[in-house]
């Protein structure tokens, strides 16, 4: 086709829309790849995996190990980006040449290209400039987030919600698989040549032993609570002002309750309920001058699981927004979100120079885990941004975060009075990552 | 095993004094109609005892069925209702339970041959037969004299009367026929068929309370405590507040815990406790208790009976303010009452009873029988009077906690009857939360 006609009928396509026809279509349509090696990719399966063996295999490193590890994440990503990237093709064509998702699209495939070529790992040189690509495309990935949640809501009226809602949520649960992965790796390559560690040592000593790689071994439900609700409440205090009266918070239940998990995907979803609770809460009683009800949180701890509720008293969700609430498309501020989100990109490029956001209240290994948390931006900005830019996903996106292990989270709304959220966490880490699989691929 | 008691051949004396003073000819109109079956039936095909034309029922059974709203209960005003507006009343139950009757006679005929067979399930078949059979006099006109509708409202005391205890009749019979149908098939004829039941049934006692409160039927005392200071149109208590029927059914439900386990947990209600709604006051009861029976049996088995039962009663914010002036029902309108969707109320019950097992969780919806064991279904053979109490508990009357896991489902089915629900989130290891969403009438 040639290029001046396909770029017509994108401009009549975008031109119903000219306050979104602002930057140029450099690559209205995507220039045509044989599909053949793409085709041999979307054939393998993904092989998923669990936290637990995440963490068993990171315990003791030696060189086989870790390039063991190397291989696996080598074919992995390629694996599961070539899934997606199937996926993404079989959207309808209007949808895929918006400019956003076409910008997330040629992302990925530049990653395919790159990552699929890497040869076997064989040492631990090799290792290290593997390292240095994997690092630097997880870099370059940062905006996808944003740029994909503001295609989604240009394109709103171009595809079925449902569709819409299920194509983001398999999109984003395979973009958390390959970081999780990806990220396991590089801090598996980071200890293995840190200063202290022994390559025949049975175990770990040092300022690490709390952690296996990015899986925090010994998450406190209390301690995560505490921590992200003091950035919450900082963070509504600067948006709000110094004067505003926060709610207190009361934590009662099963406080021991100790689990593994990856902590940045605690903190974010934690932070997102805690924050939706402050400003339901502050928000709802701007008339009032009186000390707001207490924000009340319950841990509950069974044999499998670990419960989290949090209770507000900001006037709950009117029952009509229920049906959308986890969906990345549909909502009533949709245009107020799309604005907003314009906004986040500039902070994913600056976000070296953000601080990430407060770990466990164990000071030693912060520094160390300031480090690693360099190529984890993406949630970081997510959590710290001002309560007032509201993105309208931090719902759905948190429960993407909540069931990739297998987990849950549900919201109860009693209109009028508060809200309650149940988020379960899958305690013995034997789960595996919840990837949508070839079967279900293939299945119409 | 003790037989149930047949239908009673005559209605209550008082109801038919208030009701018709042409005795005489109500009773041979009733004497004509009843059936009884033999006491010892054994399992064969059993012979009714009326016989209704099997092209009357797959016409009635072809007419769509009009979806039952608070709306249409009211729509004939407040009581006293004039003799033409009883008529108008009249007429309009008359237009839609022929329907409803043949719908669930043609649902009773596609259940298996051996289900039908048993002699529980086939005198509830008998039963919607004869129903339906005192209707069809009634096909080909309309109701326009007073002698006319007062036979026509013992037609509806009979309907009412007969099928007052289909629910433990039903359960009986699929007890007994658990060998021959699945419990998934069960489960869907009960949802369907009780939900279909509670319709039924309150367009023939709406018409039954607006018939005894109207102009023509009333003494002049009765006339005198209407006059304006009550707020209930026939069935449906227009101002009921949620927090009263909540004391009257933790009083009831405290009587039978304490027989049982000789302690009381206490019940804190909190929210907004004045909140009013409109609604049916015994579906609310009904619901209540067994939540609450469920909430007792929970809390003390697990040895917390110190610990109260927490309800917080929620209402939805009004989105149109109240006008000052007193409203009055305009007949003449077909639907008053939506020109904004009517307020909701929703009531949570918290307790501390330890949670629902993930393996109960399933099954909480399922019209099965209880966690009680096998022994206890044993005892209903054996005439134990305990046991037996909670087969006829599923009836909304108990003695007992533990019914027959009835509760639950057909609870929800009454408050999702008129666009309400019940939802249920389990902590296990601490507790339950329910949510129990109403939806009242809006502006009258």
């Amino acid at each position: 086709m040639p290029r001046s006609r396909s770029w017509a009928l994108e401009k009549a396509a975008w031109s119903t829309r000219p306050h979104l026809f602002r930057r140029p279509i450099a690559s209205a349509t995507a220039p045509w790849r044989p599909a053949a090696v793409l085709d041999e990719w979307v054939q393998k399966e993904a092989r998923p995996i669990s936290l637990r063996q995440l963490t068993f295999f990171g315990r003791t490193l030696t060189e086989n190990r870790l390039l063991s590890s190397a291989n696996y994440v080598r074919m992995e990503l390629p694996t599961r980006l070539a899934h997606r990237l199937r996926d993404m093709q079989t959207l309808p064509f209007v949808v895929v040449t918006n400019p956003h998702m076409s910008h997330v699209y040629d992302l990925y495939y530049k990653a395919f290209e790159t990552l699929r070529r890497i040869r076997e790992i064989k040492s631990v040189e090799d290792n290290e400039q593997y390292c240095k690509v994997v690092s630097e495309t997880l870099q370059e990935h940062l905006t996808v987030i944003p740029r994909l949640a503001m295609g989604v809501l240009e394109c709103q009226d171009l595809m079925r919600p449902e569709e819409m809602d299920k194509f983001m949520n398999t999109l984003l649960r395979s973009r958390i698989s390959r970081r999780v992965i990806a990220e396991q790796h590089l801090a598996l390559t980071e200890t293995f040549n840190s200063p202290w560690h022994f390559p025949n040592a049975k175990s770990q000593v040092g300022a690490n032993s709390e952690f296996v790689g990015e899986v925090f071994l010994r998450c406190n439900a209390r301690e995560v609570v505490e921590a992200c609700w003091n950035q919450a409440s900082t963070l509504a205090k600067e948006a709000y002002g110094w004067s505003c009266i926060l709610p207190d918070i009361t934590i009662e239940g099963h406080l021991d309750a100790t689990f593994p998990y990856i902590l940045s995907h605690l903190q974010y979803v934690i932070g997102e309920l805690l924050r939706n609770s402050i400003q339901a809460v502050v928000e709802g009683r701007s008339a009032l001058n009186d000390s707001p009800p207490p924000i009340e949180v319950l841990i509950c701890e069974a044999p499998q699981h670990v419960i989290i509720r949090i209770s507000d008293q900001g006037g709950g969700i009117p029952n009509e927004v229920m049906p959308e609430l986890w969906s990345f498309s549909k909502g009533p501020r949709s245009q107020t979100h799309l604005r907003n989100l314009s906004q986040v990109p500039k902070m994913a490029a600056t976000m070296q120079e953000l601080k990430p956001p407060n770990c466990s209240s164990d000071n030693s290994s912060t520094s160390n885990r300031d480090k690693k948390r360099s190529y984890d931006g993406s949630l970081g900005s997510l959590t710290s941004r001002p309560p007032n830019l509201r993105l309208g996903m931090g719902l759905p996106m948190s429960r993407v975060y909540a069931e990739y292990w297998a987990g849950l989270l549900e919201m109860h709304s009693l209109e009028g009075y508060g809200v309650d959220a149940f988020l379960q966490i899958s305690k013995l880490g034997n789960k595996n990552e919840q990837l949508s699989t070839r079967a279900s691929m293939d299945a119409v | 095993m003790p037989a149930m008691p047949a239908r009673p051949a005559i209605l209550d004396p008082c109801l038919i004094r208030i009701v018709c003073p042409l005795k005489q000819r109500s009773r041979r109109l009733l004497a004509t109609a009843t059936h009884q079956l033999p006491r010892n039936q054994p399992w064969s095909h059993p012979p009714a005892s009326t016989s209704i034309d099997n092209d009357q029922v797959a016409r009635l059974a072809s007419r769509p069925l009009h979806p039952l709203t608070l709306a249409d209960l009211v729509q004939h005003g407040r009581p006293p209702l004039s003799a033409s507006t009883l008529f108008t009343s009249a007429n309009f139950t008359l237009s839609l339970l022929p329907i409803r009757l043949a719908h669930r006679i043609q649902a009773l005929r596609n259940l298996p041959f051996i289900v039908v067979s048993n002699p529980h399930i086939s005198r509830i078949y008998n039963n919607y037969v004869h129903s339906l059979s005192t209707l069809l006099p009634y096909q080909e006109r309309q109701i326009n004299t007073l002698e006319d509708e007062i036979q026509f409202t013992e037609v509806m005391a009979d309907l009412v009367q007969t099928h007052a205890d289909t629910i433990p009749i039903l359960a009986r019979g699929f007890l007994e026929c658990r060998k021959y149908i699945s419990p998934g098939d069960v489960t869907r004829f009960l949802d369907e068929h009780l939900r279909a039941r509670i319709g039924t049934r309150l367009i023939a006692e709406q018409h039954i309370a607006l018939h005894l409160s109207s102009q023509p039927h009333c003494t002049h005392n009765d006339q005198h405590a209407q006059d304006g200071s009550s707020t209930s149109i026939g069935v449906i208590d227009t101002a009921l507040r949620p927090a009263e029927i909540i004391r009257q059914c933790e009083s009831f439900v405290s009587e039978i815990c304490e027989l049982k386990y000789g302690v009381r947990p206490t019940v804190i209600i909190n929210g907004q406790p004045d909140t009013r709604l409109a609604h049916v006051p015994t579906h609310l009861e009904y619901i209540l208790t067994e939540l609450l029976k469920n909430a007792f049996r929970a809390t003390v088995e697990s040895g917390k009976e110190r610990d109260p039962i927490e309800v917080t009663i929620a209402a939805a914010p009004d989105p149109s303010p109240s006008p000052p002036e007193s409203i009055h029902l305009d007949p003449s309108r077909a639907d008053p009452t939506t020109s904004n969707t009517p307020p909701g109320v929703t009531i949570r019950i918290r307790d501390h009873g330890g949670g629902i097992s993930p393996e109960n969780l399933d099954d909480i919806w399922a019209y099965s029988f209880t966690t009680f064991g096998d022994e206890e279904l044993l005892d209903l053979g054996n005439g134990n009077a305990d046991a037996l109490n909670a087969i006829s508990g599923a009836g909304g009357d108990s003695s007992s906690l533990a019914g027959l896991g009835y509760g639950l489902p057909l609870g929800r089915a009454y408050a999702e009857h008129f666009g309400g629900s019940i939802m249920v989130q389990s902590l296990w290891g601490w507790g339950t939360d329910v949510y129990l969403k109403l939806r009242g009438l809006g502006k009258i």
